[in-house]
Formats: structure tokens, sequence, C-alpha cells
């Protein structure tokens, strides 16, 4: 048994080359190398909405958007640590700014109740669908970016690198393609929006887990 | 005796870099290591497969070890990772029991070995779910043996052992 174990280490070390370590500033540059060309795509195919440079938005639009970043690059940060495993690792921060993110469509539903054909009004907005659609599009190129660094990481979290790997993808597509979007009402960003992160977080649970195993 | 933290995590950086004899020494050490490190949680007749598993792992992923950080924690997840890994695919009814003379002796680094130990995996179960795959993935009982020294039913063992796996497999990188 010991002999077999000493073969297999001489036969490794033998054939061993040299390999660039790891390190967490190449994931980012992964990362925002995906981001730069969703947002050109974005430029390119939806325009930019000078809204935002003119004061148009919302507090709704900075609040939505700012929280996304956030939660976009906490996620990522997570999935680009979780490539290099350790012991003691922990992710707590997407998981809070998940559930912090949770107050926007509960604050939307809310303040639509009480109006009108409030809840009717989100449901046939039509913007919200192709905002929906289009922001999941814009997180395919990031979600591809931080699977493709899992896979060539070791994760030993799978299931949690899918969420997190879904989370960020959504977020951070949702984010770029928001700025082209010049529907600031807090009903659309609320609802629309975050369910675009929702569907690609559950999305990412079931498909980046099946692809990172190893 | 197995070389400390530190020197450990110097060879792997030579080992990075393309050093074949440092590589070499640090495979033999990372596998007294891990051979300590699994003993108690493996049959002795599957401790060599999952220690050379465990050293494949760490060859073809050696790229991912992050030089700035240390080097055992790194180490214990892979092992944790295959562990479980293991525990899912072996042999429901292998009869070999552990013994009890086999504890961890004379470790100079106790103190990092408990911080990234198995044992803290174990502990974060609930008592049935532990008991079961103790029982039956690791010690090597049938199912209905462990149904009967447990007292619960056999489709709850086998719930119990599904649970357990998954949230020990979920527990990997969280638990120290």
């Amino acid at each position: 048994m010991k002999s077999a174990r000493e073969d297999m280490i001489a036969s490794l070390a033998e054939g061993l080359e040299p390999v660039r370590a790891f390190n967490s500033r190449d994931g980012m540059g992964l990362l925002a190398i995906a981001a730069a060309l969703t947002f050109a795509g974005v430029l390119m195919i939806k325009g930019f909405w000078v809204g935002i440079l003119t004061g148009e938005a919302s507090a709704f639009f900075w609040i939505t958007n700012g929280l996304l970043a956030l939660l976009g690059l906490a996620s990522a940060g997570a999935v680009i640590a979780m490539a290099s495993p350790r012991v003691g690792n922990r992710f707590d921060a997407p998981v809070w700014l998940s559930a912090m993110m949770v107050v926007l469509p509960i604050g939307a539903l809310l303040s639509s109740i009480p109006q009108q054909h409030g809840l009717g009004a989100i449901v046939n907005d039509i913007d919200g669908v192709h905002c929906l659609s289009h922001s999941l599009l814009s997180s395919v190129l990031i979600g591809a970016a931080l699977t493709a660094w899992l896979r060539r990481g070791a994760t030993v979290s799978p299931n949690a690198a899918g969420w997190f790997a879904g989370i960020a993808a959504g977020s951070l597509g949702t984010l770029v393609y928001g700025m082209s979007c010049s529907v600031v009402s807090i009903t659309h960003l609320g609802i629309w929006h975050i369910a675009a992160v929702v569907i690609s977080a559950i999305l990412g649970r079931i498909i980046v887990p099946h692809l990172v195993r190893w | 005796m197995i070389a400390d933290e530190a020197t450990l995590a110097r060879l792997m950086v030579a080992g990075q870099k393309g050093d074949k004899s440092a590589y070499n020494v640090l495979l033999s050490e990372a596998g007294l290591w891990l051979e300590r490190y699994f003993r108690r949680r493996v049959p002795p007749h599957q401790l060599d497969d999952l220690v050379q598993d465990v050293m494949l792992a760490l060859h073809n992923k050696r790229a991912t070890y992050d030089p700035e950080r240390p080097f055992l924690p790194w180490l214990a997840a892979i092992a944790r990772y295959r562990w479980v890994d293991h525990l899912r695919k072996v042999y429901k009814h292998e009869s070999d029991l552990l013994g009890d003379n086999d504890a961890v002796e004379d470790s100079h680094e106790e103190a990092i070995a408990a911080r990234v130990s198995l044992e803290r995996l174990f502990v974060q179960l609930p008592k049935k779910q532990a008991e079961v795959i103790e029982l039956v993935k690791i010690s090597g009982h049938s199912v209905r043996e462990a149904a009967r020294r447990t007292g619960q039913s056999e489709s709850l063992v086998k719930v119990n052992i599904h649970r357990g796996l998954k949230k020990l497999s979920a527990l990997v990188e969280k638990a120290e």
C-alpha cells in the first residue's frame, strides 16, 4: 500500500509542470471584462439613457441600482474566493444583501396595493417583461465568466457557488442593463428588475453545480 | 513527524513553481497528514485509497492554492470534499470496524488539526444523522443493523443518511 503511494508521488513529482497560482485579482479582471463587454453590448443595442446624467433618474433608480451593485460585487467576490477553497471560508455578506433586496419588491407591492389598479399595473407592465428578459440576457456573459472561473478552480461548495454565481450574474447583468432603462418607478424597478435577479439565482443553483463539480 | 504549516506552505509554493524535489517532499508529508486526518473516519482498508485520491486532487488543483493563505486549511477543504464524496460512494455493507486505539497521537500541530478536523463537521449534524452515518458509512454496518442499534426505522436511517450527507456537503468550507 505504502509503495503504491510512493510510486504515485514519484510519478506526480516527475511529471510536475509549473503552474500559475490562483489570484483573486485574475478573477476580478475576468469579471470586469465580462461586465464591460455586456455594457458595450447594451450600449450598442439599447443605448444609454441620458436621463441618468440630466437628473431625471428617481431616488428609486439610484437605490435599486446601488443595491444591485453591492449585491453583485459581494456575490461575485464570494464566487471568486470559492474557486480557491479553504476551511473557515464564510460568505455571509451576499446572504444578508440578498435579504436586504427583498425590501424592494415588498415596498413596490405595498405602495401599489392602496392604488386603484395598482397590482394590475404591475402585471400589465409591458416594459417590465421587456426589462426582465433583457436583464436576463445581460446576465449570461457574466454568469459564464464566473462559471468558467469556478471550473478552473476547485470549489468545494458547488451548490452555494451556484446560488452566488446566479445572484452575481443577475445583479450585475440587471445593473448594466438598467443603464438603458428609463422607467424609474419603484413598482417597475422593485418588481421586474429584482425578478431578473431571482430567476438568475435559481438558474445558477440549477445549472452551475453540475458544471463545477470535480 | 509531519512538517509544520509554514514548511508545507513553502514546499507548496515551490511545487507550484515546478520544483520537483520540494513537491516530492510535500506530497509525502501531505500523505502522512491526510492519513492521520482520516484515520478515525474511514475504515482502515479504504484509508490509503482515499489518501491517494486526495493527493491526486491536490496535484490536479495545485494552482488553486493561494500562496498568501495558509496551506493546511486549503488541503483540509479538499480532503473534506473528497471524504464526503467517498462517503456517498462507499459500499453500504462493509463490515470492518474501526479500532479505538488509533487516536491522533503526539501531534505537534493539534491546534490546526483540530480546527480543520472532520469532527468539526460531525458535531454540526443532528445526533440521529451523525450516528447512522457513523454506523453505515464509516463502520460499515448494514442499514438494518443501524436501524436495530439506533431504534430508527430502516427508511428513517436512509433518510437521515441522505440528509446528513447533504448537510456535511454544505459544511465542507463553512465549519471551522
